[in-house]
């Protein structure tokens, strides 16, 4: 679990303890003896998961190394299946992974300090920064330099990676210990895979998921319209017709939806892909950036131009965007507008929702509600080259998420190749899994078993919460639709170099949408060479599991 | 005292030629030869074996980088050798030369080769030559030139700056109350980090909504105070915020200036009875010449890398508008890993810095010379 979401359930949590502690409100009390009962009764299982949800328990503060080397403990089980005490005596593994908010590679080290201690391996570390991350890694890729026996890495890297033989194939005996099967529908297969071979334990999910603010929808609302929107055609007018009106809750000019019109090295360009899926994902061909035979950018059909014409048709409308829009990184449309009270719908990953109550600038943590990406009423058929006037809804799934990943280092060694799969395996275990989708963790829930909400009920969480932002993100993982990024070679140079053009088209330096897609896709082009068009064309295909 | 050594008056000692024996000149000359054949030897198997030409080679360059080490160490022992008294003058020297060339030349030589290359630290095929292909592409390039344009305005904004600085500094050496106190508070902005600059006043305090400048403004009668919204606004702002970080250090060279001035020569002109003006277009600011050059040179140069604010600010936007080479270079390098062509625009904005500030140099050198022959 995001930090973030556990502040926002704790402070959940302490508002509830706030209301028991009000003895004058007896019926209120009595309610929550009730939550309580059967709160106790939950933890009264005895199962493992319920069991690891006790460490620390909710409400009980953050854990830390203590808790995680409990519960790596207490979830050993999987090991102690396929490896003997002692089996792993002398061998040594090189660990590559983040530090980002003390979480991340410190998690890792608690979990796997009981697993060293019953397998006799040792594991070496290498702790990045964020901002490092990448440039490390492709340093180490171009240099031939690679370090590190086991990666945490994010699927788009897997095109940098895999692509280019530098990992190693799962061993047989890891997807049944991991419970593979128990992912969410768009992280199996091709994510994870490489020329149909599985490299990849998942430990994380990502996706772009719509917030908005419920009170301007309903009876009575300033836009009067009783539902939020579920289509992009939808946002847009609604974004227009709240042109000079004013935010009930701040008193400031109401907005609709809030695009962020600059660069954000790359992430930025997830943002025009939310409303591009929608009318350039069809549903019956996996492809949508790229065609999968030449290469040949997308970006510039309708279908995206159409996307691209929607934030030129809001810009040119003055007043549907908050002054200063053009200097509105994604960063900033969802910190210091959406949540500060700017603005009425967004499309952000998840820590919009959790930070709308616990943020101290947060103004809107009452009248949030969440849904999966709004669709649109037609869609641009690539093969047909034709718009097909149906309703198509495509969530985006921005960045994929992290997995662990072991290099092609441990070739040759096999009981260092079975110690690293094993550690790995330690890593992305199912029960371990639930404890990181609970606590504070850097990662999100990301198999069909995390969104049990009774589970979480009877854990201590808040079911309505739960219910609401996790939904969301349940529904667009599992969306028979999902726009999955594609896993190749130097994405993110596409994004960059796509976020620089956009800006000129965006600034009115290009004629129109369409010349400024048509100069994003010469930009692709140019990259494609670069990078080599054949292997790309290769690698896009596999990434697709075409 | 050694025959090579003369002495001349009480304090100079002029080393010259030693008379060595011929097999000590040989022995030097030979250990020269030896290790420099083992070195470059050394060099072309490893590249051989980089290149996959031979099996035979070591798994990193390192073993070269320690016998260049032995090399070094090989030719101040064959300068003594080879040449006595003079040699062991030349070991002063050596190991600093030895030293500027492996960090600087070295790399310069490295950073060349990468320029002419094509290199995306994500192709699958590595780097491989590609002649001019990069110049041919920058030549192309509309978000370079477009950078280089803006680098015009940035540095022609210095002279606006200039004009602040000494101003600030003409006033801070004025007899004016709480001087000291002054001189420490315009200090302060050159202590910040451009970074927190960038927070604190670009994404904070000029926030559209709720930013205490935003808010002046609105006050001031500005109806939406967006700083960044358009081009000329935002290059403007970004002028401002740099400006405002480095004009104390300007101020601060100019002061020092100010306080080195002979003042008797002050003092003359108020007995002629030379006004105020007068005093500071006739006297402190031809005095003040060399030191003013010295201020705009450096400051020019801390202009051209500007990055930092740009990059946190506006990411270059809006279109461009506020881009910097050095900024342009950053996106390019760092988030498209285009390696070769990266190196290959940092390295023309090298020259072009290079041709810029000798061009500078030359004209200020003659404008001074001409007042100097000018003075009566």
């Amino acid at each position: 679990m995001k930090t973030e979401i556990y502040n926002r359930l704790m402070a959940m949590q302490a508002s509830r303890r706030n209301v028991l502690k009000g003895a004058a409100a007896g019926a209120a009390a009595l309610g929550a003896t009730g939550t309580l009962g059967s709160l106790s009764s939950a933890f009264a299982q005895d199962s493992l998961r319920a069991q690891i949800l006790k460490i620390p328990g909710v409400g009980q503060g953050s854990p830390g190394d203590a808790e995680w080397q409990k519960v790596g403990e207490l979830c050993l089980g999987g090991t102690k299946e396929t490896v003997q005490e002692g089996e792993f005596n002398g061998v040594e593994l090189t660990f590559m992974g983040l530090n980002n908010q003390n979480l991340h590679n410190f998690l890792f080290r608690g979990f796997l300090k009981p697993w060293e201690a019953y397998t006799g391996a040792t594991i070496n570390w290498i702790d990045l920064a964020q901002a490092d991350y990448n440039p490390r890694l492709q340093q180490s890729i171009a240099t031939g330099t690679v370090d590190f026996d086991i990666i945490e890495m994010g699927a788009p890297f897997e095109g940098d990676t895999a692509g280019k033989g530098l990992l190693n194939e799962m061993p047989d005996w890891v997807p049944g210990l991991i419970d593979a099967d128990d992912l969410v529908g768009y992280l199996q297969a091709p994510v994870g895979t490489w020329d149909g071979k599985p490299y990849r334990i998942t430990i994380d999910g990502d996706c772009h998921t719509f917030a908005y603010r419920t009170d301007y929808f309903g009876d009575g609302s300033i836009t009067g319209r009783a539902e939020p929107p579920t289509s992009w055609e939808e946002v847009n007018a609604i974004s227009k017709e709240l042109i000079g009106k004013t935010d009930p809750l701040t008193g400031l000019p109401a907005h609709g939806y809030l695009d962020p019109l600059k660069g954000w090295g790359g992430f930025g360009f997830y943002f025009l892909e939310n409303r591009a899926a929608a009318y350039a994902k069809h549903p019956d061909d996996p492809a949508w950036l790229f065609d999968p035979d030449t290469m040949k950018p997308r970006v510039n059909n309708p279908g995206w131009v159409q996307a691209i014409q929607d934030v030129l048709d809001l810009i040119a409308a003055e007043g549907s965007y908050p002054a200063d829009q053009i200097n509105a990184d994604p960063g900033t449309t969802a910190f210091q507008q959406f949540l500060a009270g700017t603005g009425s719908m967004l499309m952000w990953w998840g820590d919009v929702g959790s930070n709308a109550r616990t943020s101290d600038t947060s103004v809107v943590g009452d009248v949030v509600g969440f849904g999966i990406n709004p669709g649109a009423n037609r869609v641009y058929n690539s093969q047909t080259g034709a718009w097909e006037e149906t309703y198509n809804e495509a969530p985006n799934m921005a960045y994929i998420g992290w997995g662990v990943y072991v290099t092609n280092r441990v070739e040759g060694d096999s009981l260092k190749r079975k110690a690293a799969w094993s550690a790995a395996a330690h890593l992305g275990g199912k029960d371990l899994s639930l404890w990181a989708s609970a606590y504070p963790s850097g990662f999100q829930p990301y198999r069909n078993s995390h969104f049990q909400f009774d589970e979480w009920e009877a854990a201590g969480y808040d079911r309505d919460f739960i219910e609401d932002y996790l939904g969301s993100n349940r529904d667009s993982y599992n969306h028979p639709n999902a726009a999955i990024e594609p896993r190749i070679p130097g994405i993110f140079q596409y994004y960059s170099v796509a976020e620089d053009e956009l800006a000129k088209g965006y600034a009115g330096q290009y004629a129109g949408a369409q010349e400024t897609a048509d100069a994003i896709a010469a930009a692709w082009e140019k990259i494609t060479d670069q990078i080599g068009r054949e292997s790309q064309i290769k690698l896009y295909k596999a990434s697709l599991g075409m | 005292m050694p025959a090579a050594i003369t002495k001349e008056g009480d304090q100079l000692h002029i080393v010259g030629a030693d008379d060595l024996p011929e097999s000590r000149k040989r022995t030097g000359r030979w250990l020269l030869i030896a290790v420099s054949a083992f070195l470059v030897g050394l060099f072309v198997l490893q590249a051989l074996f980089r290149a996959g030409a031979t099996d035979i080679g070591f798994q990193n360059w390192r073993p070269v980088l320690y016998m260049f080490v032995v090399w070094g160490i090989a030719l101040g022992v064959a300068q003594v050798l080879m040449r006595g008294e003079l040699g062991k003058r030349a070991l002063f020297v050596l190991p600093a030369a030895l030293f500027v060339a492996s960090m600087v030349v070295f790399p310069l030589l490295f950073g060349l080769t990468l320029s002419f290359s094509n290199w995306n630290l994500s192709s699958l095929e590595g780097r491989s030559f590609n002649g001019l292909d990069n110049i041919r592409q920058m030549w192309g390039d509309p978000f370079y030139w477009n950078a280089l344009k803006n680098m015009v305005y940035y540095v022609v904004a210095v002279s606006a700056e200039y004009a602040i600085a000494f101003g600030l500094a003409l006033l801070l050496s004025a007899e004016i109350r709480a001087r000291k106190f002054f001189r420490v508070v315009f200090l302060l902005p050159l202590m910040l980090s451009p970074v927190a600059v960038s927070w604190m006043v670009g994404k904070s305090m000029m926030e559209v909504r709720f930013g205490p400048l935003a808010n002046l403004a609105r006050f001031l009668g500005w109806e939406q105070p967006a700083f960044f919204s358009n081009p000329e606004i935002a290059r403007a702002t970004i002028m401002i915020m740099d400006a405002w970080t480095f004009i104390p250090f300007m101020m601060i060279m100019l002061l020092a200036g100010l306080q080195a001035l002979p003042k008797d020569i002050l003092e003359a002109a108020k007995v002629d009875g030379a006004s105020a003006w007068q005093t500071f277009w006739r006297i402190t600011f031809p005095l003040m010449l060399p030191v003013s050059v010295t201020a705009l040179l450096i400051r020019i140069i801390f202009k051209l890398k500007l990055a930092d604010i740009i990059i946190n600010v506006t990411a270059g936007g809006p279109g461009g508008g506020t881009d910097s080479v050095t900024s342009f270079i950053f996106r390019e390098y760092r988030d498209r890993s285009n390696v070769g062509y990266g190196t290959l625009l940092a390295m023309v904005y090298l020259v072009l810095i290079v041709i810029f500030m000798l061009v500078l140099l030359n004209v200020i050198g003659r404008v001074m010379r001409r007042q100097d022959q000018g003075a009566p």
